[in-house]
């Protein structure tokens, strides 16, 4: 990164080939699709690249990234409920390990969970994702995007009525 | 249906197991832990092209430097952008004026460098002003524009491809004034220019930002 400041932008290429692929699974499913999550994390290392001079940390270029990425994210999310929802659910492969019948029946979940995930507030899917996808523990999460453990809790189990109800014929 | 007892909760938490859950909560448990089992967890891969996209896009920034914030400030309020154009409708016909400016402002400046956006073209008038819109989506089936200037209708200004480099481009007349927009890739995608600056609309999104004067012919 100090590279880059000093004018060698090829060095970019590096940051970006290392960090590419970390965060596009969270943009995937924030937004719904891996299509949209390329474009937000294409925004997101361009907008950084303008932004480099004002990472203060060049030590952490990754939590700053997530940060930058993240704000697409909420931006794509939030641009979509003024409009209405635009976010396509993607068809996913399922491991052919269950009989045909099951299989079907874990594909229909899998699809209703992600389109009910699209259905929370961002703050909601993104504590989810962040814990079910991710895999990171609150303390993680709090440290990542800021917040106390008991608000990301509170708005975690909100997520999880929520989700109850859209899901409550489906599991 | 209520929401998940607290119990049951804890345990979509981690903080506890099935077993641990009293009889009258194993149901719910087990519904709720089916619930997680759904989750997609698996890895999202990028393209293969998508390194050679961004490090385009960078390099076609203004020198490929990193400029800091009060420079790239300083950058967008005093590089001029465009020919001036004034639009007479009592003089000419709407048609030929419009051609007439586009001319001037496709001829203003070099090839479009940016990587996903270029910034805003302006072409002046004290009451009408054109506006050369660019943006670089070389995988988009169609691209519209969308912002106050049109009600946010993403179907009303479309884009239009310029060849096979992916560059889509449209012209808009402008009153003089600030607009906020954004590009609309395929129907679905919004992007904002990553060329122009961006503001929050007050509701935590970003929108990009023309300011269109009505003499100087910047974008500000």
């Amino acid at each position: 990164m100090r590279a880059v400041l000093a004018g060698d932008i090829e060095r970019y290429a590096e940051l970006v080939g290392r960090y590419r692929d970390r965060y596009a699974r969270y943009a995937a499913r924030m937004l719904g699709s891996a299509d949209a999550a390329e474009d937000a994390v294409q925004d997101a290392f361009i907008r950084a690249y303008d932004q480099l001079a004002q990472c203060r940390d060049p030590d952490n270029f990754a939590g700053w990234f997530f940060l930058i990425l993240r704000n697409r994210c909420f931006a794509e999310r939030r641009r979509e409920a003024r409009i209405g929802p635009v976010a396509d659910v993607e068809s996913h492969p399922i491991a052919a390990t269950e009989r045909p019948d099951g299989m079907m029946e874990a594909k229909e979940r899998l699809d209703a969970l992600q389109q009910a995930l699209l259905e929370l507030t961002p703050d909601q899917r993104e504590v989810f994702v962040l814990k079910h996808v991710e895999g990171l523990s609150y303390e993680e999460i709090a440290a990542r995007i800021g917040g106390s453990v008991p608000s990301l809790k509170m708005r975690m189990h909100r997520a999880y009525d929520r989700l109850r109800e859209r899901l409550k014929d489906r599991m | 249906m209520t929401g998940y007892n607290t119990l049951v909760k804890q345990l979509l938490d981690g903080e506890l197991t099935l077993a641990e859950l009293p009889p009258e909560l194993q149901a719910e448990g087990a519904e709720a832990l089916r619930l997680l089992a759904a989750v997609d967890r698996r890895s999202v891969t990028l393209s293969a092209s998508f390194e050679a996209r961004v490090m385009n896009a960078v390099r076609a920034r203004k020198g490929g430097r990193v400029a800091s914030p009060s420079r790239r400030m300083l950058r967008w309020i005093t590089e001029p952008r465009e020919l001036r154009v004034r639009v007479r409708p009592r003089l000419l016909g709407a048609g030929l004026a419009a051609a007439a400016a586009l001319v001037l402002v496709l001829g203003g400046r070099g090839a479009l460098s940016h990587g996903r956006g270029t910034a805003p073209r302006v072409a002046a008038a004290p009451e009408s002003v054109l506006v050369r819109f660019v943006l670089y989506a070389p995988g988009a089936k169609q691209v519209g524009l969308a912002g106050t200037f049109n009600q946010w209708d993403q179907a009303a200004t479309p884009l239009v491809r310029t060849g096979s480099d992916g560059v889509w481009t449209v012209t808009v007349a402008l009153p003089a004034g600030q607009h906020q927009y954004a590009f609309v890739v395929d129907g679905r995608r919004w992007v904002t220019d990553p060329a122009a600056p961006a503001v929050d609309d007050g509701f935590g999104r970003r929108n990009s930002v023309i300011a269109v004067g009505g003499s100087r012919g910047r974008v500000l």
